[in-house]
């Protein structure tokens, strides 16, 4: 799942008009790079006429999971040039039919075996509630599909790490993992930010996620509402931890560079005593190498202050919200020239330095860049598909060039690994299957109420 | 700025240096010994633009370099042996997917295959012609040869000449080296025109080629 379906911050991103309403050059200027258009036989100084677009051939995508997530998947696709979708499933079809408008030309099925069997999807995105991953993601991958799996991979560490080993195993497919702001540009912009030494020495760091809403969902009889409304079950659902917070879990795990050691977890049913067995209001606290710890809340029964995170650092705190971000910093913290050209905002008695990414010392003065003008504005859902679908083409093309040219399976791997510099970047399967072992981890903690610690063993795939 | 297409028909040059590398004369099946692409081959491109070089890479190079089975292109050997007059009745076709060529930089990719109509041509080809000694060899140094051929990009066809070497590789693999200068429009490639801001930036004509072909005959290891 998402926390876009309950309408997280993160959710809240920009939406995308990227492709759809941005200049040839602006894309090429996004990408690190310059628009490119050939040169014609008009008089010197006259523009060129040709340009070219900055996407590859289009890979057929099936839909598995109609639900709230997955219209938003097929919503962000239909944005997409060259990511078709041209099949559909939900054994639900009142599900089927509220999403049918996101994607007209796809053809519908009721069973996931049935898709699979379609020669014309290359690509599969498995939307589904999580505990049905793991039976989908496996004969997905035994298909010859390229998978798109949700995040947390699985309810359980057993399956998830079935789905990594599976997801290894397909030297020939591309396997991505749903941790969508590891494709987000202003989030990779932000981790060289931070790791190139701006906050001086990480002390601590803090995440929060607040959203008041009962996560249940209302259906039409018994049997639907309790399918729908699998995350208020402990048997299925892998709590607010799972759900929602391994997105945050695993953003500071990226940005600290450090893989934590142990988590403490706390919580419970503070709000909605409904029947339901899964906290809905939880504290975490994260243990990173070097006494750095990350002190995490989420709850479904307030929705102050919104979701955020924070690292600390002895020169200065960089806060993040959605895609902007600002640094606050120490008064004996040395003094980077573009800073005194950025947009400062008040926080209370804080002030806050606008972080905007290529906010050089010109485009400040230029700009004024302010942390709404950031030069990424897409949603990371958006990012992450772009990701998928010019990865899942580029391993599709290499393994062919590989094959064809008769050379050994074996040396697949290096050959993809030559080719990796030219990949969008995106969560693999070792990504997704760390971020899902924290989250779970974190979870058992909280229903627990214990520390536990988080050894070397428990990552390996 | 990286400047895309230009790499894109940089991509072209390096398959026509490649085809370059192999031979022309055709035999007798039988009496030949062809030596097939193995994995490990390296194909380069540079350019220049008014802001700064740009590159790209590739690994594939499809194709054979057939040999008179008289000829041993053994460079621990000196000399020739099987070619007394140092020409060698040797075919090769060559092929590059024009898709397996990358830039450094992401989304550049796509950019560069329009640039060189790999949807039309998907393939940068050479056909040996001519392949003869380049003067004397001496035992332990790659065998050099003087090479003319037929280099095929965006479907249009240039006889062009390169210097090639040949030398020992591991496992009984031989390795193909050649360079060459090629002009993009010459295969009606235009080069590219980077748009900044209100300004243009010109990438250069010429691109430069270079390649690391390997190859094996049929009883060497893999």
């Amino acid at each position: 799942m998402n926390p876009n379906e309950v309408g997280t911050g993160q959710n809240d991103w920009n939406r995308r008009e990227f492709l759809r309403g941005a200049s040839f050059g602006t894309l090429m200027m996004l990408m690190g790079g310059v628009p490119l258009e050939a040169q014609t036989n008009t008089p010197a100084g006259e523009p060129a006429t040709t340009s070219y677009h900055t996407y590859g051939p289009p890979v057929s995508i099936g839909l598995i999971g109609c639900g709230v997530w997955g219209k938003e998947i097929l919503l962000t696709l239909a944005t997409l040039p060259n990511a078709p979708v041209v099949a559909i499933c939900d054994n639900y079809a009142a599900a089927m039919r509220k999403v049918k408008d996101a994607a007209p030309k796809a053809t519908p099925y009721d069973d996931y075996k049935k898709l699979l069997a379609d020669k014309a999807v290359q690509a599969v995105i498995v939307a589904t509630p999580t505990h049905l991953h793991r039976e989908i993601v496996e004969a997905a991958l035994a298909a010859g599909k390229h998978v798109y799996c949700e995040v947390p991979l699985a309810a359980n560490s057993e399956e998830s790490l079935a789905i990594a080993r599976a997801a290894k195993a397909a030297v020939k497919l591309n396997f991505q993992s749903g941790l969508q702001v590891r494709s987000d540009k202003q989030k990779h912009w932000l981790v060289a930010f931070i790791r190139g030494g701006a906050v001086g020495k990480t002390i601590q760091a803090r995440s929060q996620w607040h959203k008041k809403t009962s996560w249940r969902r209302p259906a039409a009889s018994p049997e639907r509402e309790a399918a729908l409304n699998w995350r208020l079950s402990s048997k299925t659902s892998p709590g607010l931890l799972g759900e929602i917070g391994i997105h945050q879990l695993d953003l500071m795990r990226w940005y600290l560079n450090a893989r934590p050691t142990a988590v403490s977890g706390f919580g419970g049913i503070v709000n909605y005593s409904d029947g339901r067995d899964v906290a809905d209001t939880t504290q975490s606290i994260v243990e990173f190498p070097n006494g750095v710890n990350l002190s995490y809340d989420i709850s479904l029964a307030s929705s102050f202050d919104s979701d955020y995170d924070m690292i600390y650092g002895t020169d200065s705190t960089v806060m993040m919200r959605g895609n902007k971000a600002w640094m606050f910093k120490e008064n004996d913290a040395p003094v980077v020239g573009w800073e005194v050209y950025a947009r400062k905002d008040l926080f209370y008695n804080e002030t806050g330095i606008a972080l905007v990414a290529d906010a050089s010392k010109q485009k400040a003065m230029l700009n004024k860049a302010t942390a709404t003008d950031a030069n990424f504005t897409d949603s990371a859902l958006h990012y992450a598909l772009v990701s998928f679908v010019e990865n899942s083409h580029l391993t599709t093309t290499t393994v062919a060039d590989h094959l064809d040219s008769g050379f050994d399976l074996s040396d697949l791997p290096a050959a993809l690994a030559k080719v990796a510099p030219s990949r969008r970047p995106a969560a693999g399967y070792v990504e997704g299957y760390e971020a899902t072992v924290l989250a779970l981890k974190a979870n058992e903690a909280v229903i627990k109420g214990r520390k536990i610690e988080l050894t070397k063993d428990l990552f390996a795939i | 700025m990286f400047t895309p297409a230009p790499l894109v028909s940089f991509r072209s040059l390096a398959g026509a240096a490649l085809v370059l590398g192999l031979g022309a004369a055709t035999c007798q099946a039988a009496d030949t010994v062809k030596y097939t692409t193995k994995f490990g081959s390296k194909v380069g491109i540079t350019g220049t633009s008014t802001i700064h070089e740009w590159a790209m890479d590739g690994q594939i190079i499809q194709g054979f370099l057939e040999i008179p089975a008289g000829v041993i292109l053994d460079p621990a050997q000196a000399g020739l042996a099987g070619a007394a007059d140092g020409k060698v009745a040797a075919k090769v076709e060559t092929m590059i997917p024009v898709r397996s060529l990358k830039s450094t930089h992401t989304g550049m990719d796509d950019v560069m295959q329009q640039a060189m109509n790999a949807e039309n041509f998907p393939k940068i080809q050479f056909f040996l012609s001519e392949m003869t000694l380049h003067g004397t060899h001496a035992a332990g140094k790659p065998i050099e040869f003087d090479t003319k051929g037929e280099l095929v990009v965006n479907g249009t066809t240039n006889k062009i000449a390169m210097p090639v070497s040949i030398e020992a590789a591991d496992k009984g693999k031989l390795k193909v080296i050649g360079k060459t200068t090629v002009k993009m429009t010459d295969y009606k490639v235009k080069p590219p025109a980077p748009k900044i801001g209100l300004g243009f930036v010109t990438t250069g004509d010429e691109v430069k080629v270079s390649f690391e072909w390997l190859i094996a005959p049929p009883a060497a290891a893999k």
